[in-house]
């Protein structure tokens, strides 16, 4: 008996922590990595950080002022390749940004490697920016998730959306 | 006392038993359209990437799973995740998913080329209607395309194919917006002016015509009307064409308007 009452406990046991697992984490949610991330960037909260469009947060005026701020970075950079290079990461409850991940893919959409180096830069550019408006929730501001798309296109940065 | 613990152990054995599998069967064996909805309605969370796995091991052909299953991906921008899933629910049914993978390469890729493509091929599976890829007439979304691609003629044939599948008073009144913008780009100020006073007598209120008539006059020399217009697109900016997960291409700023007022004052 203490067998089956040993083994039924540890088959509930295991679906409650693999469920808790399964409805705690997200799709895209960014965790802390200090082998990556800068340790002064701080979120506000901590609770689950919400999407971009959740909680309306923008950039003020757009992609179209950041296409205006970076042109000069986007001039410079070439590539070897067509695709996306998309930037994930957070905008803190002040504005500020941080904890970046990026995945970049040739246009049919399959994983590359555009140059790391170049890819830094970009990143290092979208840093500078400053006119963040965090998400705003009753009156609120929330840190929350951002994506930033840099279309490439036979080499060149084309877009930005 | 041995009679008691044993009761207790059976029973607690029975529950523990009992709650695992009242779980394993909602996932594994409940109706598919009950599992699909929670997943649905869970979207990004992975409990539901979880489930729509099982649901598409079980259902191979069920192609809503591999498209509901896209979305989250997509969203954060895992375009490469997103887009197995989508293309496979195309693959399934072309019909039911074409046109939302089309108006994705459009809106969130900016891949106009693609996104016309899969318009294209959507049109050409349903002939004798007109489709809505994500509820919009799809002779605009192509007219976008090409906007997109600054072939601004061919926009403006689609803008106006799309102008008469919906009626003048019915179309979407970015049309006529994108119509102005277009010719404007064209050199054609006069059917600018035309184009935006289409999207005007819909709404007075559609500041990105004021803004686009404030550019074409001047253009055309008549500074007056290009002040009046430019105020009044200042005053309707809180109308403006916006939307929380995209920038529109036609989208405009409060900025923008302020700057081309400075330099019309000038």
């Amino acid at each position: 008996m203490n067998l089956f009452l040993l083994i039924s406990f540890l088959l509930a046991l295991s679906l409650t922590t693999w469920i808790y697992y399964q409805t705690t984490n997200r799709v895209g949610d960014i965790v802390f990595d200090k082998s990556i991330d800068n340790a002064t960037f701080k979120t506000c909260y901590d609770y689950k950080t919400p999407q971009y469009y959740q909680v309306g947060t923008n950039y003020q005026d757009g992609s179209k002022a950041i296409k205006k701020e970076l042109s000069d970075t986007i001039e410079n950079l070439t590539f070897e390749d067509s695709g996306y290079i998309t930037f994930r990461f957070i905008i803190n409850c002040n504005g500020e940004v941080g904890r970046f991940r990026v995945k970049t893919i040739n246009s049919d959409l399959q994983e590359n490697n555009f140059n790391n180096q170049k890819i830094k830069i970009l990143q290092k550019s979208i840093e500078s920016l400053k006119k963040w408006n965090p998400g705003m929730w009753k009156d609120k501001a929330f840190d929350s998730y951002f994506v930033l798309n840099f279309k490439v296109e036979k080499g060149k940065i084309t877009d930005i959306f | 006392m041995k009679k008691f613990l044993k009761t207790v152990k059976v029973i607690f054995t029975v529950l523990f038993l009992a709650y695992t599998i009242v779980i394993l069967y909602f996932l594994f064996f409940s109706p598919k359209e009950e599992r699909f909805i929670i997943a649905e309605n869970k979207q990004g969370v992975y409990l539901s990437q979880s489930m729509f796995n099982i649901l598409t091991f079980q259902h191979p052909d069920f192609s809503d799973t591999y498209f509901e299953q896209s979305v989250s991906f997509n969203k954060r921008g895992d375009f490469s995740k997103g887009f197995q899933l989508l293309n496979k629910a195309v693959e399934i049914d072309p019909k039911l998913h074409l046109g939302y993978r089309g108006w994705i390469r459009l809106r969130k890729m900016r891949d106009f080329d693609k996104a016309l493509i899969d318009f294209n091929r959507l049109d050409s599976l349903t002939t004798n209607f007109v489709d809505a890829p994500w509820g919009e007439d799809i002779d605009f979304l192509r007219g976008e395309c090409y906007f997109g691609n600054n072939d601004y003629q061919k926009a403006i044939d689609f803008f106006n194919r799309s102008v008469n599948n919906q009626k003048e008073d019915w179309a979407d009144i970015q049309t006529f917006v994108y119509l102005g913008i277009c010719e404007y780009e064209l050199g054609n100020y006069e059917k600018a002016v035309s184009e935006f006073k289409r999207a005007l007598n819909q709404s007075e209120n559609t500041c990105e015509a004021h803004f686009g008539l404030a550019k074409t006059y001047q253009e055309m020399g008549n500074l007056e009307k290009a002040k009046e217009h430019i105020l009044k697109a200042e005053e309707n900016i809180g109308y403006k064409r916006n939307d929380i997960y995209n920038e529109f291409l036609n989208e405009i700023y409060l900025s923008e308007i302020l700057e081309f007022k400075q330099q019309l004052n000038k």
